[in-house]
């Protein structure tokens, strides 16, 4: 026998209430999209094309051109790039994980020896910047200039990431770590066998935080790296999108015959690729990640 | 519990064996001879989107085989505010390299803290690069006190901007080329209003510009200067010794500010000005939007960048006008200067490696090292044509200089560069265009732009920069007169000047004074 529901009977104000809801959600969309679908058919714009950017928008896609997608990906500076902005992610956010959980799990003890010191000592520098000399020293002087790993590893362990994780487990209970100590498990092993488990959500999200900040650097390969086949994808789309010679001071731009604006939006949206690719994967975990490690002093 | 271990210490082993690159030291500087000297170059590229030489690249084992050096170079990031950073942290780390390119406002910071070496005993063992590229003016640029700090090669190109004005549209209106200001504000309206480009649309400009404010510039920029030139007030600064002085300060700013304001007024200006960029602009006039504009040579006449308006206006054209000429005869397509990069030796350098950078200098400015590194290799990269080197006839057009496999192997090629006739006839060859069929030349329109009316302010750039607020409070302002976000009147204005001075304005005009006097900048 099947059970009727009613549905809920929404008052006037609650109409009001979700359509404005709706309403802004919608305009949201559109204050995000409008700028991606602008970048994305920018870059197939082709040569020939005589209209405003907003007319360009509407472009249709048989009329695309995918000569700036040729031109970079068939140019070797942009396959190297990218591979190292690559390895950059993949060892960058190893390392960082590789610190940072067992950091976190050791503030999370509250029986942990001057751990509110400990606390105060990792805040301190969160708080006050050391500035860019100083990590120029300390980096020159652990002997890491121009390596991959002066990219990630000065930045290895993010102290508000830290306090995320150390919230999320907090939140595991007690009793759980307790008969696990009782039944003889180590710290180490309580980490390894029982902590990291429950903690996919966590883990993955501060992941994917580590994973977009080292995707996304410029300012530190700027800095610490000087040989050109080192140099990751945002110094190269940098130089790309700020290069003044494709214009003035060349007969033909470096990138075969594409148009100029076009090779610009291609390379941001081929960089954005790999986040957008990631993203929808992690993204269940996200809130749950954050939330969870958020509402923990 | 074996195999789990025995698990784990292979993923640290295949984690460790992959890792190994990422610490390791680049490749670049392992396996250091024992024979050639290590010289470190930070140059500043000619195309940073291009990537650096390849490691096979033949001028390392030329280097190396004819001048016993071992050359490592890094290109120094595209936008000077990032190259100023690198530098400076890298000074501050005591990591400078041998040779490098710096901004001089950094370089003048590394004098005063000793960090550069002095190279005045370098010019006598150059005498070929001495003769083509450190001029007394070069030489001028970076000597403090009588001691030159750094070797200063001519720069970019002069005067290479000019006033063009599309020609099938004063034909089609039956109008002639103007001279004066108001000649000019009579064909901007016709352009505007008469539907010069037949389309039955009130969709074109008289007058096409954007923002552009770079190093040294203030106001409302180099694309608006003619305007500014009309009423002898180009640039910021006036350096003769009869009106020396920031021409911001002068009363004929006001009368020159008001004129661009009447072309705003109109609505002869594309409206799009405030908010446009370098490609918005340059893709607007290959779009037909506006009838006059001021120009870069290449970036109006070079092959790729005439193409598309060739092919969206096969029947039309721009001619270079003379700038406009204003009420009291003045006119100016804007001001010059000479412009030089700046290459320094940090203070440590041996006199081993000093003499090995003016070896290698010295070559660069020989026949070998200028073709190979402004051109690449002959019969690969480029091809000679009555002397001239041209991308003709190269057996892969892939590895011509011009073509995006070649330009790596001319990233070098602003050291060698000196303005010469070979390097710009190499750049800017005559073409016909494709669609239209006509014969264009980027050299002959730069040959022109330079015979039209400019000011000399040679020595501006050394002179003090105004302080960032002082910057802003000026440019925001003046956009403010002409948008109709302040009301410009005489009263206002002479209002404004004395706020200017007052947050520093006459103390900036004083200082560039004592500097211009010092220097013998003034004419």
């Amino acid at each position: 026998m099947k059970v009727k529901t009613s549905p809920i009977r929404l008052t006037a104000s609650d109409r009001l209430f979700y359509s404005l809801i709706n309403i802004f959600l919608v305009m949201l969309f559109f204050v995000i999209a409008v700028p991606l679908w602008s970048t994305v058919t920018l870059s197939f714009r082709p040569n020939d094309f005589i209209g405003t950017n907003f007319e360009g928008m509407f472009l249709a896609p048989w009329k695309w051109s995918n000569a700036a997608y040729k031109a970079l990906l068939g140019n070797n500076g942009f396959i190297i790039a990218f591979a190292n902005s690559l390895k950059i992610i993949f060892f960058g956010v190893a390392t960082a994980l590789f610190f940072t959980i067992p950091l976190a799990y050791s503030l999370s003890i509250k029986t942990l020896p001057g751990r509110a010191v400990l606390v105060i000592i990792i805040l301190i520098p969160h708080m006050f910047d050391v500035g860019i000399i100083p990590s120029f020293l300390m980096v020159k002087n652990l002997g890491l200039i121009d390596k991959l790993a002066a990219v990630f590893l000065p930045t290895a362990v993010s102290t508000y990431n830290v306090l995320i994780m150390k919230g999320f487990f907090e939140g595991i209970p007690v009793e759980l770590k307790e008969s696990a100590r009782i039944d003889g498990a180590s710290e180490l092993y309580l980490l390894m066998r029982i902590i990291i488990p429950l903690s996919k959500p966590i883990i993955l999200t501060i992941g994917l935080f580590y994973g977009v900040t080292f995707w996304n650097d410029f300012f530190h390969p700027m800095l610490y790296l000087n040989s050109n086949h080192l140099m990751p994808l945002p110094i190269l789309l940098r130089n790309i999108l700020i290069a003044s010679g494709m214009n003035e001071f060349v007969e033909v731009n470096a990138f075969g015959e594409a148009p100029v604006q076009s090779i610009k939006a291609a390379s941001v949206f081929l960089a954005a690729i790999p986040m957008i690719i990631a993203y929808p994967f992690i993204q269940k975990y996200f809130s749950k990640g954050t939330l969870l490690g958020s509402i923990k002093g | 519990m074996k195999k789990r271990l025995f698990t784990v210490l292979v993923v640290l082993l295949l984690t460790a064996a992959l890792a190994a690159p990422v610490f390791a030291q680049s490749a670049a500087d392992s396996g250091k001879a024992s024979g050639p000297i290590d010289i470190e170059l930070w140059y500043g590229a000619a195309m940073t989107e291009a990537g650096p030489p390849p490691s096979d690249w033949v001028g390392y084992s030329v280097i190396k085989d004819k001048l016993n050096i071992n050359l490592k170079l890094t290109a120094l990031p595209s936008s000077e505010a990032d190259q100023d950073v690198k530098i400076s942290a890298a000074s501050a780390g005591d990591n400078l390299p041998d040779l490098f390119m710096v901004r001089r406002e950094v370089w003048l910071r590394l004098v005063e803290q000793g960090l550069v070496a002095p190279v005045d005993d370098m010019y006598a063992k150059m005498p070929t690069r001495t003769s083509v590229q450190y001029d007394e003016d070069s030489r001028a640029f970076t000597t403090i006190d009588g001691v030159s700090y750094g070797l200063a090669s001519p720069g970019s190109i002069q005067k290479n901007e000019g006033v063009l004005i599309r020609k099938d549209w004063l034909d089609k209106l039956g109008l002639s080329v103007p001279k004066t200001t108001e000649e000019f504000m009579a064909v901007m309206k016709a352009f505007t209003f008469n539907d010069p480009d037949g389309n039955g649309k009130n969709d074109t400009y008289g007058y096409g510009a954007f923002l552009e404010l770079n190093n040294y510039e203030e106001g409302l920029g180099r694309r608006l200067d003619p305007w500014f030139g009309a009423f002898g007030v180009p640039g910021t600064w006036n350096l003769t010794k009869a009106d020396f002085g920031l021409n911001v300060r002068k009363p004929a700013y006001f009368d020159a500010l008001s004129f661009v304001k009447s072309m705003v007024d109109a609505g002869v200006i594309d409206p799009n000005w405030l908010s446009y960029k370098k490609d918005d602009f340059r893709a607007a006039w290959k779009q037909g939007r506006f009838g006059i504009m001021r120009e870069q040579n290449a970036a109006y006449a070079a092959t790729s960048n005439y193409a598309p308006f060739d092919k969206n206006f096969p029947d039309g054209g721009f001619v270079v006008a003379d700038p406009p000429m204003g009420p009291n005869g003045d006119a100016a397509v804007g001001v010059y200067t000479r412009a030089f990069r700046i290459y320094a030796l940090r203070d440590t350098i041996s006199a081993e490696k000093k003499d090995a950078i003016a070896r290698l200098l010295e070559w660069m400015s020989s026949d070998e090292g200028y073709f190979l590194i402004g051109w690449g290799v002959e019969g690969v990269n480029y091809t000679l044509k009555d002397g001239i080197p041209v991308a003709d006839g190269v057996p892969d057009p892939e590895y011509a200089f011009t073509g995006p496999k070649g330009q790596p192997v001319t990233q070098l090629r602003n050291l060698v560069f000196y303005n010469g006739k070979v390097e710009l006839s190499s750049r800017y060859p005559t073409y016909v265009t494709a669609t239209s069929g006509k014969t264009m030349s980027a050299l002959d329109v730069l040959r022109d732009f330079q015979s039209r009316s400019w000011v000399p302010t040679i020595g501006a750039d050394t002179l003090p920069p105004p302080g960032t607020d002082l910057k802003r409070f000026y440019e925001q302002s003046v956009a403010e007169f002409i948008t109709g976000r302040r009301v410009l009147n005489r009263a206002n204005w002479s209002s404004w000047v004395a706020e200017f001075d007052k947050l520093g304005g006459k103390a900036w005009e004083d200082a560039g004074r004592e500097v211009a006097v010092k220097n013998g900048l003034l004419r």
